[in-house]
């Protein structure tokens, strides 16, 4: 693996190079929120953040993505071709390391086998994943650490950039992250600034205080789908669905058609299991008939099903949904109250 | 790669209007490119995304068997968007067809048995499959007694009439069509499902039992069976969910971590019994 240091001053430039050169994505101030945007002149990319208000997984899988294009024929609508497709490297610059772990746990349900959802798939090739390592924790409300990341986690990450307090340490984990070493000089990394990193990574892991029972939980998770304590959760939920788009891992949707005039395109949307429709037939009959059950399914999809059938727990810590529940419904406090049981 | 998301394109052959009450019909669907129709490889249990530009998509159980050659065949009931659109086509309408999808009834643990199949309303699609692709004179000896119930509240909503006809021949197949209620024209056997089964009596010596149909007659006609000694792995069943990818991802026809598109639509009574009672 090809490590770089790089001086504090000149990180600046590296990206405005990099921006020059491909579509260059990183946090960006909008108002109030840091968000993800395209770097062109005048942009300025923030140097210093803590994370950015939305999860960018919506860079693999977009909020709403055109799969497929048809047009009016004499015997019906015929295909007329495939969504935009991508155009051109993307780079997306200062992902933190909860974020590209959501890559990783995501790629798990795309890039299965069998199959392949070539959608998500080009986007992830096409795009570098240069990561910021969090020296410290960002929000009061990150766990990343209970639910098997941490703060300098590499998972998912082609370039990671570490803060050594005097420099950045560049790290390069894949050949696609390799391809943007010619932009980080060629100061190699010494022994020191290896172990400085180490050190930091130790401490920021520590630092994080707060510990939910995340993995613990899953042997009751898998006695008790019938339980009284899933009637305790729901009752001021408000089905806005808002924890699940803020989520890097929540990915279920829905496929719609639109046309206007004699052209149309079939598109999907991000859907949520919080809304009742989600999963309500034709007939009327619907599997989940109320509140209790869809928040059964949201916290069960993320700390049983999506453990058994991949591995991980679908949860990265971020903390996003905590800070935006309207009516503060805390994941957290829920895993607590199932350990205690 | 190949991309699941984009329909093979057919053109409806044929459509049959199956039942009295108009709302069902079986759509006969050709593809427009031979490599297509080669490359559709199913097997009966198996369903498919049937697909209509501007409308949207409907995951139905594919009601021809593999061993009809040059179509395949849906049996679909009026009920939403995309359904209503196919009702109102004519032959000659061009769409897409996305699969073949989901597992299948499981043929090799079927061979050597007795099959009992029962079916209830026009859930008797994919059973009609199944059926067809037993009695196939290429197939036929891998398979024990066939014995079928089938019912139908009135005659006039039985599906498939002019095939039970055919099979109501066969000596090879013991067939046993049933009405909750006849007509002044129905020469055949009254009853619901499960007492008709129960006079069947089927034997469970070395013998499946293939069970679709509404959930009261699944509800009343299990316990038939369990009093014939049928074990839990040896009944199957299909199940329906409100599906859109078809393909275990867009998350919402999930029982537990299975996926009800990807891993089913077929399971035993044995692996319902182990998956969470959400359908």
């Amino acid at each position: 693996m090809e490590k770089r240091l790089i001086k504090k001053d000149v990180l600046a430039g590296i990206v405005g190079k990099l921006a020059g050169d491909v579509n260059l994505f990183a946090p960006v101030k909008d108002e109030d929120n840091v968000l993800f945007e395209l770097v062109k002149d005048g942009t300025t990319a923030l140097g210093s953040y803590k994370n950015t208000k939305n999860a960018p997984k919506a860079f693999f899988f977009p909020r709403s993505e055109t799969l497929m294009r048809y047009t009016r024929k004499e015997k019906g609508m015929e295909f007329s071709g495939l969504g935009e497709g991508v155009s051109g490297r993307t780079v997306l610059f200062g992902v933190r390391p909860c974020d590209a772990r959501s890559f990783a746990i995501l790629d798990l349900l795309f890039d299965q086998d069998k199959y392949k959802d070539p959608y998500y798939i080009e986007k992830r090739a096409n795009t570098i994943v240069v990561a910021f390592a969090c020296v410290k924790p960002q929000y009061s409300t990150c766990f990343c650490t209970s639910v098997g990341g941490s703060p300098t986690s590499t998972e998912g990450v082609d370039v990671m950039l570490t803060d050594l307090g005097d420099a950045y340490l560049a790290e390069f984990f894949t050949d696609k992250g390799a391809d943007l070493l010619k932009y980080f000089g060629d100061t190699t990394a010494d022994v020191a600034a290896e172990k400085k990193k180490d050190e930091i990574a130790e401490a920021a892991a520590k630092a994080i205080t707060k510990t939910i029972p995340a993995g613990e939980i899953k042997p009751w998770l898998d006695a008790n789908f019938e339980h009284p304590f899933w009637d305790t959760i729901h009752k001021k939920c408000l089905a806005c669905g808002t924890c699940t788009f803020m989520c890097p891992t929540c990915h279920c949707f829905d496929i719609q058609d639109e046309v206007k005039a004699a052209d149309g395109r079939r598109m999907r949307n991000w859907d949520s299991c919080m809304f009742p429709l989600f999963t309500k037939e034709t007939s009327g009959h619907n599997p989940r008939t109320s509140q209790k059950e869809r928040w059964r399914q949201r916290f069960m999809h993320k700390f049983r099903y999506y453990v058994d059938m991949f591995g991980p727990i679908a949860c990265v810590g971020c903390g996003r949904c905590v800070m935006s529940c309207p009516v503060n419904i805390d994941i957290r406090k829920i895993a607590e109250d199932i350990s205690k049981l | 790669m190949q991309n699941p998301y984009v329909p093979i394109p057919v053109v409806v052959d044929k459509i049959i209007t199956e039942v009295d009450t108009k709302d069902i019909k079986t759509f006969r669907l050709a593809f427009l490119n031979k490599e297509d129709e080669e490359k559709f490889k199913y097997i009966p249990g198996q369903f498919a995304e049937l697909s209509v530009f501007g409308k949207g998509e409907s995951p139905i159980g594919i009601a021809s068997s593999p061993t009809q050659k040059g179509y395949i065949e849906f049996t679909v009931q009026k009920a939403g968007l995309v359904t209503s659109f196919l009702h109102e086509m004519e032959e000659g309408t061009h769409m897409g067809v996305r699969g073949p999808l989901g597992n299948s009834w499981p043929i090799e643990f079927l061979e050597g048995k007795n099959i009992v199949v029962v079916g209830g309303g026009f859930a008797f699609t994919t059973l009609r499959s199944l059926i067809n692709y037993m009695i196939h004179e290429d197939n036929r000896k891998r398979f024990g007694n066939i014995t079928v119930v089938y019912g139908a509240r009135n005659p006039g909503l039985l599906i498939y009439k002019d095939e039970l006809k055919e099979w109501e021949k066969r000596t090879d197949l013991n067939l046993n069509v049933t009405v909750d209620k006849g007509d002044e024209t129905w020469k055949g056997r009254e009853g619901f499902v499960p007492a008709v089964c129960k006079e069947v009596a089927p034997s469970s010596d070395n013998a499946v039992a293939v069970i679709c149909g509404p959930p009261i007659m699944i509800r009343f006609t299990l316990p038939v069976f369990f009093d014939l000694n049928f074990s839990k792995e040896n009944i199957l069943t299909s199940l329906e969910m409100r599906m859109k990818c078809g393909i275990g991802k867009c998350g919402r026809c999930n029982v537990g971590h299975k996926y009800v598109c990807k891993d089913g639509p077929v399971f035993s009574l044995a692996e319902l019994d182990k998956l969470t009672k959400e359908y």
